[in-house]
């Protein structure tokens, strides 16, 4: 088996007073692209800030990239790349594209240091990456969605993760954009072997991309590849509405006020 | 008007006119893009209340506007971390209080203090060599500290978070972000005042938002802007004798309209591609 590069042993996350995410032993190797499903306050983003290390664990462990959470310092925190829910973006925020991928590097690059001809070619080749290098002088504002999302998978590739950590990366994007963007993350994984994690409402979209499916409701549900985690017995139980597999291996909601 | 520079007190002016309008330019940057304007008013008051005790107790003004200054920008920057209360309402109250922390303070001075309202109101012409070394002094800390650190600012200006995630000490980065607010606003109580040193913060930086799409060229435009209003505000208040910080302030204020008329932001409204 490839070496495990995130690995949660019983790991228990929250506050005090609340548990977000119990009981979750879950491993994943290096290369592989996962999938993280389930409803609203599953504990999705609440597994990412923990991979992330901005969340220790209340019990049990979690090892990332062979460190425990607490030891998880700046320079580990560089190689994992993050593209957060995508918030509101001041339109007229005074930053260029490739200004804004840079921005990638400065973990990596630490305290005091400028960015050197290096990483701005590194910062170019990333737009490069996600087919953006001819929008690199264009304000950000004036993107669309999903360019400014290719913009920050590229910010996230500026940084030479080793996990790529994709948090409902095709939220607030039409049809098309939506597409594009989870052609570019699958193809990203194929080309540069990153190990992957997408949280996504998104079943459909993502099913026959990821290697694996992580349902969580709290806890975690089910784990395996997708046609394994999405069978309507499964699905209902987490989603509490009854879910159909249809013939074409769509997942959708069947409304029981028309049975 | 060049015989005005041979006069001593016009050079310190100018010089502290010139530092004063720097550093506030470009902390003003950090401050719009990261949201915290009215945090730096709340600050500048706070300051005139140190300021005000240490005459009451007789230390030195700046030693007490320092301690004001930074116990309250660092109070506002734990409000908004922690989420506890909305920012404009934890602000809100900091701000009143200490400014009526300043008048109880001015009540018990056994008479009236022409240099306490120096502070309030802006003196540059009165500025002594004393103070334009400590002028100069803290100039070079913020301005040293943001040459060393503007990636990592610029960044938490764009996303806290996301810097966080990227392994920038963001939390680190905001908390030592107010400490330089407090530190300029210090620097610049006797130039322009507490009424308006956060006009001075405030307005070249919002200027030069006007007019890029880039983080380095907002940052020079700024400076630029600062630094021009303030040594053009002490000459216009010297030839036709007004007040200094006023006159800085509403040069300033003029640009700025200027500048939100031909925004080439706003001439060319930029579409999504």
């Amino acid at each position: 088996m490839t070496h495990p590069i995130i690995r949660f042993d019983h790991a228990t996350f929250g506050f005090p007073g609340v548990i977000a995410l119990e009981d979750i032993s879950l491993t994943i190797p290096e290369s592989e692209f996962v999938g993280v499903i389930g409803p609203n306050g599953s504990g999705k983003t609440t597994l990412c800030r923990a991979v992330l290390g901005l969340m220790a664990p209340l019990r049990g462990t979690l090892r990332v990239l062979d460190c425990a959470c607490e030891e998880l310092r700046c320079h580990h925190r560089a190689l994992i790349g993050y593209l957060p829910q995508k918030g509101m973006l001041d339109r007229n925020f005074p930053v260029t594209v490739l200004e804004a991928v840079m921005m990638g590097r400065y973990g990596a690059l630490g305290l005091f240091r400028r960015p050197s001809r290096k990483d701005w070619d590194i910062a170019r080749e990333a737009l490069a990456h996600v087919g953006m290098d001819h929008h690199r002088d264009s304000a950000l504002g004036a993107l669309s969605g999903g360019q400014q999302q290719r913009v920050f998978i590229a910010r996230a590739l500026a940084q030479q993760p080793r996990i790529l950590l994709l948090d409902e990366p095709t939220t607030g994007l039409d049809l098309t954009a939506q597409h594009s963007v989870v052609e570019l993350i699958q193809q990203l994984h194929r080309e540069l072997k990153l190990t992957i994690l997408m949280i996504t409402h998104d079943i459909n979209m993502i099913r026959s991309r990821v290697d694996r499916l992580v349902l969580l409701k709290t806890k975690l549900f089910a784990a395996g590849p997708p046609q394994e985690v999405l069978k309507p017995e499964i699905l209902s139980q987490v989603y509490g509405k009854e879910l159909v597999i249809t013939d074409k291996d769509f997942v959708i909601v069947e409304d029981y006020h028309h049975h | 008007m060049l015989e005005l520079l041979a006069y001593d007190f016009m050079q310190r002016s100018l010089l502290a006119a010139a530092l004063v309008g720097a550093v506030c330019s470009v902390i003003g940057v950090f401050v719009v893009l990261r949201g915290l304007a009215f945090a730096g008013a709340g600050t500048a008051h706070a300051a005139f209340a140190g300021v005000t005790l240490a005459y009451l107790l007789g230390l030195p003004p700046l030693s007490l506007a320092i301690v004001f200054g930074l116990a309250t920008v660092w109070i506002t920057g734990w409000v908004e971390e922690k989420g506890r209360m909305k920012l404009d309402v934890s602000i809100g109250i900091l701000y009143t209080a200490t400014m009526a922390l300043a008048i109880l303070f001015l009540g018990l001075m056994k008479s009236y203090n022409p240099e306490v309202y120096g502070y309030l109101f802006g003196s540059v012409l009165s500025v002594t060599t004393e103070e334009l070394m400590t002028i100069g002094g803290l100039s070079v800390v913020v301005l040293g500290t943001i040459l060393l650190l503007s990636k990592e600012l610029y960044f938490i200006a764009f996303d806290q978070e996301m810097a966080a995630a990227s392994g920038v000490p963001a939390r680190q980065i905001f908390y030592l972000l107010l400490t330089l607010v407090a530190l300029t606003v210090v620097i610049s109580l006797k130039t322009v005042g507490a009424i308006l040193v956060f006009a001075m913060i405030l307005i070249p930086a919002s200027t030069a938002y006007q007019l890029t799409h880039s983080l380095t060229q907002m940052t020079l435009y700024s400076l630029m802007i600062g630094t021009f209003c303030a040594v053009s505000g002490v000459l216009l208040s010297y030839a036709f004798d007004l007040p200094s910080g006023p006159s800085i302030v509403l040069l300033a204020t003029s640009l700025f309209f200027l500048a939100v008329c031909c925004s080439p932001k706003r001439l060319h409204r930029i579409q999504p591609q």
